[in-house]
């Protein structure tokens, strides 16, 4: 099967894009696809560590981004962005990879579907 | 007077919202994306120097720790939310 | 005394956050003796849509149900 690269640029729970990123990097990987999920922009929010979804009734998509990393999706951020939105490596999931532009963007030449959310 | 602010701070809503409570000299309330402002100098860098108020919930689903905002943000429940509105003459939003 | 707390909701229900921040505005507001309305206009109505079936996020219709029978007025 194919790859597949997500790119994320909305941060997490405001509006359904991060979880529609990650229900379909879940789906691709459950297919049988190589899935690349490339956090940008307000995006890299996703990758915060503590999110906490209690008595808020939304999926909690700290662990969701969690299931992708176990279920074989690479996963990365992009570094520009990172610094931007003020994250510092501890703050971020584990499992999540710093790429600069030039990296995201050989990545994207390889794959052969992208989807941007 | 209170701005409702729900925008993230890379917004231009957001920004809007944050400078008109400036002007206004209203006090804000940040919740949804708005809750980022209170990250790094968001809101300073905009003009603005309290008070606000971040809705707790939003804030936690988000992973933002309430350690280092500052002293003129306070954290509050939606209940909270609901007197300070009922309070204020006037309730603007959400950018 | 009860003031009133009057919603504008216009985004469709699975798309924003505004569906939540509505329920827990309107049930937070209602709770405190609150009269409310809410007034859904363009892609809002579709919040009080009958049989809907979203999980893992606010279910739009059971919300906002649940409300109406604590005195939620709707005007679409």
């Amino acid at each position: 099967m194919g790859k597949i690269a997500m790119i994320l640029r909305k941060p997490p729970y405001g509006d359904i894009n991060a979880a529609e990123a990650v229900r379909h990097t879940l789906g691709a990987v459950s297919g049988d696809m190589e899935a690349l999920l490339i956090l940008v922009d307000g995006g890299v929010l996703l990758a915060r560590k503590g999110q906490d979804d209690t008595a808020t009734g939304f999926t909690n998509l700290e662990a969701t981004l969690k299931d992708c990393k176990e279920m074989g999706a690479e996963i990365f951020a992009d570094n520009l962005s990172v610094i931007e939105y003020g994250l510092r490596k501890e703050d971020m999931v584990e499992g999540v990879a710093v790429a600069n532009e030039s990296d995201i963007a050989a990545m994207l030449k390889q794959a052969d579907t992208t989807m941007i959310f | 007077m209170l701005v409702i602010i729900k925008s993230a701070p890379d917004t231009q809503e957001g920004r809007r919202g944050v400078k008109l409570a400036r002007a206004m000299s209203a006090d804000i309330v940040l919740m949804q994306n708005g809750v980022y402002f209170i990250q790094g100098q968001a809101l300073e860098d905009l003009g603005f120097a309290g008070p606000a108020y971040v809705l707790e919930d939003d804030r936690r689903l988000r992973g933002i720790k309430a350690d280092d905002t500052a002293k003129y943000i306070k954290d509050i429940s939606y209940d909270r939310l609901i007197d300070i509105m009922a309070e204020s003459d006037k309730v603007m939003g959400m950018f | 005394m009860g003031k009133t707390v009057t919603l504008l909701l216009s985004t469709s229900p699975y798309t924003f956050e505004n569906t939540l921040s509505a329920v827990r505005i309107a049930d937070s507001a209602l709770s405190k003796g609150h009269a409310v309305n809410i007034i859904a206009s363009a892609d809002g109505v579709y919040c009080f849509l009958k049989k809907q079936k979203a999980k893992g996020i606010t279910n739009a219709e059971e919300e906002f149900t649940r409300l109406m029978q604590k005195g939620l007025k709707v005007f679409l």
